[in-house]
């Protein structure tokens, strides 16, 4: 297929996990802040535009952080590469340059999203019913990742859709992981049982949680659940595994490229770590590193589909 | 009942395609009309529905891309079919045969033959170079087996008495085809029993006749050659047949950024490195093909693609140049044209036309403009144009002064008192006026797809059926004759 339609699936993915899993994020720290004291939910909202890789942008156009600011700056400010109406905005230009290798089922479950996000009135939704807002933001995601898990054919293009939300969850999953853990591992090494839901609700997590591991709540076992399950369909170490899959599939088969090793090593860094001595001493330093590498083996896809000899192409315009 | 259909319906004086002057059924329209006359008001809500069901399901909502909600409409069809029969077909289609031969023809001899055509003076060489569509790049690029107009679309009209002239010619990127096989489609879903008893010849080979053609005009050292339709885009208007021809080929639809040039040959992106193009049907005008030869700020054209035409790696359809033979005062030329080329008298005549830079024409012309239809040589699409009965006084001496400041660039042509078809207007038939858009292929013959776009201008009274005009359009159904097979032999065996 076009390199060019291959990398537009691919983006097309990344941003839809990312703005529902913007919204989880902003969902379950605002409604866990709601009756903490000012200075614990500043540093709540800085943890999260950390998390996202959003401090510096906020800070260069806003002040201290609090509910309202920074929930209009993940969700509708334009000006924000990472907000909901960004992502959701690019999701669908993504989707309408390969409208034609997709389904026309899958074209309007994006179109639709876009259309009602940018038919409300998003900052009259913040300041009244954002759990209302925020809902819809995940629920159309997931009718976007049904329609296409029940509309697109399994080619090449539905590989590369799935293999850029597969990488995007993991990266998200760490993400989140390491918010939460700093908010409420360091923090406070006794905190209780509501953190840890909210922790697990963020990545729609509870549920599945509990039928795991019953009602225990010891830290271990949440960060165990969110990075190793191999049942629940947001962990680190399963989403990993789907990538692994889609882009073995995408590879000739013979000798592993430069994205499949990254790829191997990074799932195997995570499948075989010995959580409990992660916990006492470097879960933080441990998911950087691992979103370091997925955020590499993105690069390294890109490098192996999309670009291919821009050397060529300069060279060749340099003749002429 | 049915017959209130037609209640109060008028000919008007009109050539009417459905009814004679007399208000006889014409026999080829005997089975739509006994159908007709059984449909009730509510029959023909229905059917209605059908139709718009059957362009829904079939995904033929039409994006327009620039506005910020991505609106979808419909091209709407009308539920009546614009029927040929046999005979008159085989006239019209031995005409396009001929005038496309003599086209193509007369486009081989200037750009890449001893341009006899200017040493005999058939047509004036200032006019040829005069043309906005006439262009020094094309000189020397080769053109396998001359199909200049790969795909052309050849504007006919029927005046008062019936006959068949060609309006214009269109050589460049004639668009329209997607309308005439997706009407097809809707209409076998809503008037199948009529479809079934009326021996219609069917029009669903086009993408592989298309495909055909343009592997036959691949570089002759191309063993399995490897085609593509190249589009300006999602935001281009016409993208959706873009697609909609890729898709019924069967082969890639690229952006000017998935090619790449090396070594003057070209080569497409895909996720398995660089694969080799032999033949590009472009849908993008020449001004933006290749920026290091035609406009520089084009962003949608490839960087080199004239080099890799010229140097036979690649065949670009279709050919750059064409404009030269739709210019509309070269159109006036193409009766001389086939009688120069073919040696043959023009099957399909002219619409009359003045030529405004013959300073007694112009002056005939001056005279009258509220007569007179006036066209810009170099516009299709139905842009600025003068239709003088309909004009304004300013409106006129606007265009008086436009001529006189450039002639060269306007023609004027007597008004054809276009044919008109039984139309649903609401709940009830009104005439309205239509025209013909056939479309009519080169590859190893000149091929016509069997009908074409009839469009029909939906307001009362209008000449104008584009579409973003308040155009729309009818299926066209050819008949075969007695005896006659459906398809060609050809078609029927692959």
């Amino acid at each position: 297929m076009l390199a060019r339609h291959a990398e537009s699936l691919f983006w097309t993915g990344r941003y839809l996990e990312r703005a529902g899993d913007t919204a989880r994020m902003l969902d379950v720290t605002y409604h866990g802040l709601l009756e903490s004291p000012p200075d614990e939910a500043r540093r709540a909202w800085y943890d999260l535009l950390e998390v996202l890789d959003a401090r510096a942008a906020f800070e260069a156009t806003h002040g201290e952080p609090d509910a309202a600011s920074v929930s209009r700056f993940l969700v509708l400010d334009p000006g924000n590469d990472g907000s909901i109406v960004s992502t959701v905005g690019r999701a669908r230009e993504s989707a309408r340059s390969v409208r034609e290798m997709i389904s026309t089922e899958l074209w309007e479950a994006v179109n639709t999203f876009y259309l009602e996000l940018f038919a409300r009135n998003l900052r009259h939704d913040l300041e009244q019913q954002p759990y209302e807002l925020y809902g819809m933001v995940k629920r159309r995601c997931q009718g976007v990742a049904g329609t296409a898990v029940e509309t697109m054919p399994r080619d090449d293009g539905w590989r590369f859709l799935m293999l850029g939300w597969m990488l995007e969850r993991a990266e998200m999953t760490c993400r989140l992981l390491n918010v939460r853990f700093a908010q409420l591992v360091e923090a406070d090494p006794t905190s209780g049982f509501h953190d840890w839901i909210g922790a697990l609700k963020s990545a729609s997590a509870s549920e599945a949680y509990r039928k795991a591991y019953r009602a225990s709540m010891d830290r271990s076992d949440v960060v165990e659940f969110l990075l190793l399950s191999r049942t629940f369909p947001r962990s680190v170490l399963y989403c990993l595994e789907e990538a692994e899959r889609f882009l073995g599939e995408l590879c000739p088969p013979g000798e592993l490229t430069h994205a499949q090793r990254l790829l191997g090593r990074v799932r195997a860094d995570v499948q075989f770590v010995d959580v409990h001595e992660l916990i006492d001493r470097d879960l933080h330093d441990f998911l950087d590193g691992a979103q370091f590498y997925i955020r590499g083996v993105a690069e390294l896809v890109a490098t192996q589909f999309f670009r291919h000899h821009v050397d060529l192409e300069l060279h060749a315009l340099g003749r002429l | 009942m049915g017959q209130d259909l037609f209640d109060g319906y008028a000919t008007d004086g009109f050539y009417d395609e459905l009814l004679t002057a007399d208000g006889e059924v014409r026999p080829h329209y005997r089975a739509l009309y006994d159908k007709l006359a059984t449909f009730s008001h509510e029959e023909l809500a229905r059917r209605e529905r059908l139709r718009d069901a059957a362009f829904r399901s079939a995904g033929i909502t039409f994006t327009v891309y620039g506005e910020e909600e991505g609106v979808e409409r419909t091209f709407p069809m009308d539920l009546l079919p614009r029927i040929i029969p046999a005979d008159e077909w085989a006239h019209i289609e031995a005409g396009l045969v001929q005038r496309v031969t003599a086209l193509n023809r007369f486009l081989d001899d200037l750009y890449l033959g001893e341009r006899a055509v200017l040493h005999d003076n058939v047509v004036p060489r200032w006019l040829l170079t005069s043309s906005a569509g006439f262009c020094r790049q094309a000189f020397g690029v080769p053109v396998p087996h001359g199909a200049h107009c790969l795909v052309a679309g050849i504007d006919l009209v029927r005046d008062a008495d019936g006959t068949y002239r060609v309006l214009e010619d269109n050589l460049r990127n004639p668009s329209g085809i997607s309308y005439v096989l997706e009407n097809r489609a809707a209409m076998t879903r809503v008037l199948p029993v009529v479809f079934g008893q009326s021996r219609v010849r069917p029009v669903d080979h086009y993408g592989a006749s298309l495909l055909r053609a343009l592997r036959h005009v691949a570089p002759p050292a191309a063993g399995d050659p490897t085609v593509v339709v190249l589009t300006p885009g999602v935001y281009n208007s016409a993208y959706f047949e873009h697609a909609f021809l890729a898709r019924q080929m069967g082969v890639e639809l690229v952006e000017g950024r998935d090619l790449v040039i090396d070594e003057h040959v070209v080569y497409m992106r895909t996720t398995r490195g660089l694969q080799r193009v032999d033949v590009i049907y472009r849908r993008i005008d020449d001004d933006f093909l290749d920026p290091v030869v035609f406009r520089q700020d084009s962003m949608l054209g490839v960087p080199g693609l004239m080099a890799a035409a010229r140097a036979g790696n690649v065949t670009v359809a279709n050919a750059v140049g064409n404009g030269v033979a739709d210019d509309k005062a070269v159109y006036a030329f193409v009766p001389e044209l086939i009688r120069y080329y073919l040696g043959e008298e023009p099957i399909l005549p002219n619409v009359e036309t003045y030529l405004l830079w013959d300073a007694d024409q112009r002056a005939g012309v001056l005279d009258r403009l509220g007569e007179l239809v006036v066209k810009p040589v170099a516009e299709s699409g139905g842009y600025g144009m003068l239709i003088g009965p309909a004009a304004t006084d300013a409106e006129i001496a606007e265009f008086r002064a436009r001529i006189e400041a450039d002639p060269r660039n306007y023609i004027a042509q007597e008004v054809v008192s276009l044919s008109r078809h039984p139309t649903l207007i609401d709940d009830h038939l009104e005439g309205r006026h239509i025209d013909l858009r056939p479309f009519v292929l080169t590859g190893e013959r000149v091929e016509v797809i069997p009908g074409g776009l009839t469009r029909v201008a939906l307001r009362r009274g209008s000449l104008v059926v584009n579409s973003s005009q308040g155009g729309g359009s009818k299926d066209t159904w050819v008949l075969a004759g007695e005896g006659q097979p459906l398809e060609p032999a050809e078609e029927a065996a692959s």
